[in-house]
């Protein structure tokens, strides 16, 4: 209780110390980052489950081509979930002498058991609703425009008349958020009289579930173990999520990167700042050992000392951390419209622990290294401590960063990137500042004189200047990671989705429709205009064996084996994709060849030279694979797992897929040629693009919010870094001055010093974020191309050099004006 | 006359108003002259140094450092004397932690851009029975060698002044005695006029001069 009363004492006096406030501060700070950012983040993954359910209309179900077994539903009974079911086919629709093919959904009343269901009544007020009774009909604004309908007409739909109860604005569809067809929603029961889920109707049959977490994760479990029937699967937010799987992926990538690097900035100014504290300790610890005071005494009023810091540090952070991530709430839930937005703690408790072990990890070595100052220390600073080559305790911090690293990354990939580029910063900053200083002490004879006083203290203070450009490096390398690349990467993101990106395709073009087809698209205003080839065939060997009898490790593969394929040609490599492997086709080719996606290579274990056979109609193509690709799958063009060469293909039966952009508010047009093209779907993907471009926004957004954070990180490192030499510097002007050195005199020699330190600094950075900048924008955010903004990021290495310069500078105004009487009141 | 101050006072003001550490002190030093300002602890000897070598300035009268009047000189244009002129020796040696022994030697010549400043920095310390110790830093040294590279730096620049502030206060009696042996053969070699603080009685009797302070006021002024 005494040592704790002592310690406390102990604090409140040494408060003034600007090395323990900036301890205090970083400490603050890495809490308040990570637990905001870990806060976001779990809203952005409670968002992306929720919203999976929104989209599924429910928790979880099944989804077949026949009617599902009763069984799922009596166990889903059993288990206490809410129970409904739609069916879903393609019907014509007649009104008006007019016709139109709509994707219907047949739905009972309960529907939907999670998400919305908007509609608009005559007046195009929206409201709420259920699954449409018995005799009525939604139609969505597509159909009601090809149609020439409004609510309140009547259709004729599987032969019975149906009065259009609303117009369907939004309806949870399966994620899929294409819409092949105009669509219609219309009553399970009047479906089933209508005979329209009959055999041979191309339904699709899904039960819905919804109920408590606990309950589902029951239903799931029993299910998994269920044989299911031929065609069937459970639908899960897991698979229900994949297209919007890469855009998530690549947001939390991000957020956990931004906070990452935050926290680490934090880390190295709590590192810089624990050592200077601790040598600021060591006359007082001598002091205590001279006195008597045992060294296990001494260890545990430091760890007291440090402790009654930490712990109402790291409580205010968490309190700042829990109002901020409120803030952080509201702003992402305009993401996730209509999720419960209760803020969980969990995150920024989490967060204030990682914050008191990177504190344990930076501070914890200098101190503890401090209780073996030895007594006789009060006579000769010589004899403060051991002097050892390598000291294992150093390796705390490194091994709390690369944890933390691990931890937060979220990704293993991002990690050991992350790690391996600032470990590579660190080592390059400290080669390169040790090279400088042994230059400089070359140099500096032959120097002009205030360079040479500038050099010669970077040199005299040789292992704190090393010391010190290391820091720099590393906190100068997160802050140009944060400022100059994420939005570069974000950047790279966005205009992989520009304003023009296809949004809408045509499937089943025929070859002598295509010129007809692109003359109507190029009346109504359409761009960006792209057909490829589209043969539907089905595996059947490789190599000369037949799939059906290949054992495959990856389960998926006997899925696709099973499935149709789309194969496409095309004789040049198209965007979006790059060859990693073998050559792309050539010119003739005597033999068919095909290119294989790098997911397809795993699935199959496919290697060069490898022959796949394909059924495409009647016939049979066995082409040899010369090449892999690496497709970039979230950029909207059409792509294909499997690419043959030209001059063999050209001879299969195939239809055409068309992409081609066109701006909102043409839907009479679209409905025309709807009617014009009988035979194509038209699939509109405005929704997903939409959602995924918000998504890069809002991503964007979180980014620059942690940007602001980093800044102040970045702030404290740099004014922990500077008064880490500020005390020696003190004393070493008033020292100068006495010999009678001029104000200018320190002035540039602080100057030149703290400008070759910025240098060091600023280049290694750039080098070294420019570099983790390549590594992550391919190796992890998948962006093709992307190349660091290198002329921002050399220009960002010359400004932070000039700001620690300046800085430098002003901290030393203060420091030129010491007055040499100092060292006389010294003794 | 080296050194000729007149009727000088130094005035501070405290929590408790006024407090007049120096009173009308007067003094000469001539050319190649020892001379000890002695004084209990607080009668004003630090005071007095800092102002005779332009540390500090003084609330009245006026100081003359080699014929230049000190008054009305700015900080940077005593600091440019006392580069050129002065040479300092202080009770707790204040050499840099970092610098070796014999860097510590070149700084006062560093100052002045001197190209030559490595070897007369090796002279200066051989002078001072150095030579071995000059890759050393000041850890590494004792007490008494501390204080001979700081007598080494002090001189290195060839002053016409050298100001030392209780040079052998830290230092026991027999390494105290060789230090001041030290600073008297070079004040003798160089004709550098030696100013000395000190209530060591001793030293203050080898020099050729002395005052004694009390309370900011010179009571005693005796050629030994």
């Amino acid at each position: 209780m005494n040592l704790l009363r002592l310690a406390l004492r102990n604090l409140r006096r040494e408060w003034r110390l600007p090395e323990l406030r900036t301890l205090a501060g970083s400490l603050l700070l890495a809490v308040l980052a990570l637990g905001v950012v870990a806060t976001l983040a779990a809203r952005v993954e409670r968002g992306i489950l929720a919203s999976a359910a929104e989209l599924i209309g429910g928790d979880v179900g099944v989804s077949s081509p026949q009617a599902v077994p009763e069984a799922f539903a009596d166990e889903a009974r059993r288990d206490g979930l809410a129970i409904a079911r739609t069916a879903g086919f393609p019907s014509v629709a007649f009104a008006h002498g007019r016709s139109q093919l709509l994707e219907v959904e047949a739905t009972d009343g309960a529907y939907p058991l999670r998400g919305k269901l908007v509609l608009a009544d005559a007046a195009g007020h929206r409201h709420d609703g259920r699954g449409p009774a018995a005799g009525t009909v939604y139609l969505d604004h597509h159909a009601l425009v090809a149609l020439s309908l409004k609510p309140g007409d009547t259709l004729q739909l599987g032969g019975q008349p149906l009065r259009i109860a609303a117009e369907l604005v939004q309806q949870p569809d399966g994620g899929t958020l294409v819409n092949l067809a105009p669509r219609a929603l219309m009553s399970l029961s009047d479906a089933e009289r209508a005979g329209l889920l009959g055999v041979g109707s191309r339904t699709q049959h899904r039960l819905l579930l919804a109920g408590t977490p606990e309950a589902v994760q029951r239903w799931r479990t029993w299910a998994g173990r269920q044989t299911l029937p031929q065609g069937a699967e459970l639908i899960t937010p897991e698979r229900t999520q994949q297209r919007m799987r890469t855009a998530f992926d690549r947001a939390g990538a991000f957020l956990h990167l931004t906070s990452l690097l935050a926290a680490l900035l934090a880390g190295v100014a709590i590192a810089l700042s624990a050592q200077r504290y601790a040598r600021r300790k060591t006359p007082e610890v001598a002091l205590l050992r001279a006195l008597g005071t045992p060294r296990r005494r001494v260890l545990g009023l430091l760890l007291l000392t440090l402790a009654s810091l930490a712990l109402p540090v790291a409580l205010v952070g968490t309190l700042c951390a829990l109002g901020a991530a409120q803030l952080a709430w509201q702003f992402a839930s305009t993401l996730f419209g209509g999720i419960p937005t209760e803020l969980p703690w969990q995150p920024a408790l989490l967060a204030a622990a990682m914050g008191l072990a990177v504190l344990a990890g930076f501070a914890l070595p200098p101190l503890l290294r401090l209780a073996e100052v030895a007594p006789v220390a009060v006579f000769r600073q010589s004899q403060t401590r051991r002097v050892r080559r390598f000291d294992a305790l150093y390796l705390l911090p490194a091994l709390v960063a690369l944890a933390l690293i691990w931890i937060q990354s979220g990704s293993l990939k991002l990690a050991n990137i992350l790690a391996a580029s600032l470990a590579g910063v660190a080592l390059v900053a400290a080669l390169l500042a040790s090279l400088m200083l042994w230059l400089a002490r070359r140099v500096a004879p032959g120097a002009h004189p205030a360079l040479r006083l500038g050099l010669a203290a970077l040199a005299r203070r040789r292992s704190l200047s090393v010391v010190q450009a290391t820091a720099l490096a590393l906190g100068l390398t997160a802050l140009l990671l944060l400022s100059v690349v994420a939005p570069a990467l974000l950047d790279g993101w966005r205009r992989e989705l520009p304003a023009n990106t296809p949004n809408w395709f045509a499937l089943n073009l025929q070859d002598k429709q295509r010129d007809d087809f692109a003359q109507a698209l190029t009346r109504i205003g359409a761009d960006q205009l792209n057909m490829a080839p589209l043969a539907v065939g089905k595996l059947t060997a490789i190599n000369g064996k037949p799939v059906d009898g290949l054992h495959f490790a990856d389960p998926r593969a006997k899925e696709w084996a099973d499935r149709q394929l789309r194969l496409s040609w095309a004789g040049t490599l198209p965007p979006a994709n790059r060859v990693i492997a073998g050559a792309w086709f050539a010119a003739k080719p005597t033999r068919a060849e095909v290119s294989v996606d790098r997911l397809w290579r795993d699935m199959f274990a496919l290697r060069l030279g490898d022959t796949m056979s394909f059924d495409v109609g009647e016939g049979r193509v066995d082409a040899k694979i010369v090449s892999f690709r690496q497709v970039n799958w979230s950029s909207f063009r059409v792509n294909f797992f499997l690419l043959l060469d030209p001059a063999h293909a050209n001879a299969l039966p195939h239809t055409w897929l068309a992409s081609f952009h066109l701006a909102r508010g043409h839907a009479q047009a679209m409905a025309q040629l709807s009617r014009d093209y009988p035979n194509l779907s038209l699939v509109d993907v405005d929704d997903l693009l939409a959602r995924i471009r918000q998504i890069v926004d809002r991503v964007g957004g979180a980014v620059r919010w942690i940007l602001a954070f980093s800044l102040l990180a970045g702030t404290l490192v740099l004014a922990a870094s500077l008064a880490a030499s500020a005390a020696e510097r003190r004393h070493e002007a008033a020292l100068l001055r006495t010999l009678g050195a001029r104000r200018a005199q320190l002035r540039v020699a602080a100057a030149c010093e703290f400008a070759l330190l910025g240098l060091i600094a600023g280049l290694t950075a750039a080098l070294g974020s420019a570099g983790a900048g390549l590594w992550l924008g391919r190796a992890v955010f998948h962006i093709d191309g992307f190349v660091p903004p290198i002329a921002p990021l050399t220009m960002g290495a010359l400004g932070c050099a000039f700001v620690v310069m300046l800085l430098g500078l002003g901290g030393t105004r203060k420091v030129a004006r010491t007055s040499p009487m100092r060292l006389l009141r010294e003794g | 006359m080296v050194l000729d101050v007149r009727d000088v006072s130094k005035s501070v003001h405290g929590p408790e108003g006024r407090l007049d550490i120096l009173a009308g002190v007067s003094l000469q030093v001539t050319e190649g002259e020892s001379f000890a300002i002695v004084g209990a602890s607080g009668s004003g000897k630090t005071t007095l140094l800092g102002l005779l070598a332009g540390l500090d300035t003084p609330s009245a009268g006026n100081i003359l450092l080699d014929g230049h009047t000190l008054e009305g000189m700015d900080e940077e244009a005593r600091a440019d004397l006392r580069r050129r002129l002065v040479g300092f020796v202080f009770q707790s040696f204040h050499l840099l932690p970092a610098l070796s022994a014999e860097e510590n030697v070149m700084l006062p010549l560093e100052l002045e851009g001197d190209a030559q400043a490595r070897a007369k920095a090796r002279a200066a310390l051989e002078a001072v029975g150095l030579t071995a110790r000059r890759r050393h830093y000041p850890a590494q040294l004792s007490g008494g060698e501390q204080q001979r590279v700081a007598i080494a730096r002090a001189f290195v620049h060839g002053p016409r002044l050298l100001f030392a502030d209780e040079p052998t206060g830290n230092l026991d009696q027999r390494t105290g005695h060789h230090i001041a042996d030290l600073l008297f053969a070079l004040n003798r070699d160089h004709r550098t006029t030696l100013v000395l603080v000190t209530h060591d009685v001793q030293l203050a009797a080898r020099c050729q001069r002395r005052i004694e302070l009390e309370e900011g006021h010179v009571v005693v002024e005796a050629q030994p």
